[in-house]
């Protein structure tokens, strides 16, 4: 791990720039501009942007319902994200998927999705095709606690595994499952435990902390990619809004929300890299400055792009 | 006739399940092995333990196997305190042990974990039991045989001299303060973040400060192991200054003297060693690479600005630790495992 000061702020840029995007989603949500259901991503940013990091051009990610800060770790453009999430007709999808579709092929962003768990035969299939294709690509998987109680999680780390495929499965450890607590749907307390039933690497890493998330996929890409096979690191992280917006969160107390927010990976990295003398503070409120614009921007050519007229409605589910 | 167990559901996880080839050891074998421990623990007369509350629940499971006519005879409590899932715990759980009388404190965990213990255990004994990475302080023993001996210390039934060990520790010192400690090693390391805490690339390495190890040692302390072997019980240590950028496969050749050793589980490394001297107890050796990043028995733990001036001090007041082998061989001389 040696990352120069241009890195490391980009990193940082990257969190910020989630968080900004989510923010805003949940501001305009709440004023009822936005359709549908939104699953934000706020305080879980350092795992997507420490594992994306490490991905190269060839490579792919499967996402969740909770798929923003993943699109944007990606680099999917935050202009047609917003479009997509405010349903108009210049979003990734032209406005007809939402939130929970957002999608970008090209960038091997191979979408967010509604079904729980429904990503990680996905991410296996592009495991399979860059290792039958010979691309040297590596396939990561989003997937959340209770997703590894799905079928899906099983067969995929049993195929993954059995075939050697390049597939890094990172497991965003936000401890519930909508309402329901990790100690009420499963009988272990580390997802990585499950890793040493189908013979590959498991490991658990603080998920808040995104040089350690960056760290722990570093070497899981690199051994990946040089055909050690798969691997899982679960990232214990911590969603600061409900499950989706609109969820009074009672199943939570204050006292948990509380600690878990002392622990916010981003003034976490901002003060870190202040005191490595990485960054001045002047330097990250020059960025949270950039990076609202960004996002202002974003959500004014979202605002300003066309409803999907009628005639789209049927358009793009069959092959024209 | 009071036990403890505090047991660390995160150790035995961390990236060298990837990077090395080390031990991966689930929370569900942890529990298995905590009840062979409280079989051993009431076969040696212990009347009551206490149990540190932990995320995983290690004390409704390791529990659950004793219902009916299994049930245990002796009494197994809950340690009342909220539990913060972090190494706060163990410290503040160890502490509260003491206050209840515990007379031994079984742990389980690798030696980062027994490190946290440490500092809240005072001159209660440690039966540290191994399910950790790196086991220097920490013992790879069976549950049933580390009960049988924490319960016999526990008693009394074994006299000190025959059953416990009073080890080292480093102090560690940032400007004059004592910020940390170490129970076998603290490592300077060439790097700015904690990130995934563990050591696993020797080139970053710069100092190495020990209280003992061997070549039978896994971890850094097989460094010090292969070049000048230090008992536990000696009363030295030895700092080590290390070759920038050295870290070779096995074999290797340098100017430097080239220590090959088992720095991890799988990990055979040859380290560039520019030159070491012994330490006596009480001397303290300055930390000669700033900014730095310090890691505690295996776990990088402390952050090192670039205007910081640390030292590491040896002493002698390390936790005492029991004696597998000589506890219960001196239990069987006074016949305690006969009935007669």
């Amino acid at each position: 791990m040696a990352l120069n000061k241009v890195q490391m702020l980009e990193l940082y840029r990257k969190m910020r720039t989630i968080r900004e995007f989510e923010e805003t989603v949940a501001k305009f949500f709440s004023q009822g501009q936005i359709p549908g259901f939104v699953h934000l991503y706020t305080g879980e940013e350092a795992v997507a942007t420490g594992v994306c990091a490490n991905l190269e051009k060839q490579d792919y990610i499967a996402s969740t319902h909770r798929g923003h800060g993943h699109g944007i770790a990606r680099g999917a453009s935050l202009n047609k994200m917003m479009a997509e999430i405010f349903g108009r007709i210049d979003g990734e999808c032209k406005g007809k998927g939402g939130s929970m579709h957002i999608a970008d092929v090209e960038l091997g962003f191979l979408g967010a999705n509604g079904i729980v768990g429904a990503g990680l035969p996905l991410a296996t299939g592009a495991g399979f095709a860059a290792k039958y294709m010979k691309t040297n690509g590596v396939a990561i998987c989003f997937f959340g606690d209770a997703a590894s109680n799905r079928g899906t999680f099983h067969e995929s780390l049993n195929m993954a595994s059995i075939q050697k495929l390049p597939v890094v499965f990172v497991n965003e450890n936000n401890m519930y499952g909508i309402s329901m607590s990790q100690e009420r749907h499963q009988n272990i307390s580390d997802i990585a435990d499950r890793a040493g039933s189908y013979g590959m690497p498991g490991m658990v890493v603080d998920g808040n902390d995104v040089m350690a998330v960056y760290e722990a996929a570093e070497e899981a890409v690199k051994s990946a990619r040089a055909g050690g096979g798969p691997v899982l690191i679960e990232c214990k992280t911590y969603r600061h809004h409900g499950h989706f917006e609109g969820d009074a969160c009672i199943y939570r107390c204050d006292e948990e929300v509380n600690a878990w927010k002392a622990k916010d990976p981003l003034p976490r990295f901002a003060n870190r890299l202040q005191e490595m003398k990485m960054a001045t503070e002047a330097e990250i409120d020059q960025i949270d400055a950039e990076v609202k614009k960004v996002i202002a921007d974003a959500v004014e050519f979202a605002q300003n792009s066309p409803v999907p007229t009628l005639d789209e409605l049927t358009k793009d589910v069959y092959c024209d | 006739m009071i036990a403890g167990i505090i047991a660390n559901p995160a150790s035995g996880k961390d990236i060298r399940r990837l990077v090395a080839h080390a031990t991966v050891f689930d929370n569900q074998e942890k529990a298995n092995l905590i009840r062979r421990i409280l079989l051993g623990l009431q076969a040696a007369g212990v009347q009551t333990v206490w149990f540190m509350p932990d995320y995983f629940g290690f004390y409704e499971r390791a529990l659950d196997a004793f219902s009916g006519e299994n049930q245990l005879s002796m009494e197994i409590k809950l340690l009342p305190m909220q539990c913060k899932a972090n190494q706060e715990d163990s410290q503040l759980a160890a502490a509260k042990m003491v206050e209840l009388g515990v007379r031994c404190l079984v742990t389980l965990g690798g030696d980062g974990t027994n490190r946290v213990v440490s500092k809240g255990a005072g001159v209660v004994p440690i039966m540290p039991v191994s399910t950790g990475t790196n086991n220097v302080f920490s013992v790879m023993v069976e549950g049933t045989i580390a009960g049988l001996a924490a319960g016999l210390v526990a008693t009394g039934a074994v006299e000190e001299e025959y059953s416990l060990i009073r080890t080292k520790k480093l102090i560690i010192y940032i400007n004059g303060k004592a910020v940390d400690i170490a129970l076998i090693d603290a490592v300077v390391l060439a790097e700015q973040f904690i990130g995934c805490r563990a050591i696993w690339d020797m080139g970053k390495i710069r100092q190495i400060v020990a209280t003992c190890g061997e070549p039978f040692h896994i971890g850094i302390a097989a460094i010090v192991g292969a070049l000048h072997p230090i008992d536990m019980r000696e009363s030295k240590g030895i700092n080590l200054i290390i070759e920038s950028g050295g870290q070779r496969q096995y074999p290797a050749q340098s100017s430097s003297i080239q220590v090959n050793a088992a720095v991890g589980p799988g990990l055979i490394r040859s380290v560039p060693v520019r030159s070491y001297e012994l330490m006596s107890l009480g001397q303290k050796v300055v930390v000669r690479h700033v900014p730095c990043v310090i890691a505690v028995d295996g776990e990088r733990e402390i952050i090192v600005g670039p205007e910081d001036c640390v030292e590491i001090e040896l002493v002698q007041t390390g936790p005492l630790v029991v004696d597998v082998k000589s506890t219960l061989k001196r239990a069987a001389e006074k016949g305690l495992f006969i009935n007669r």
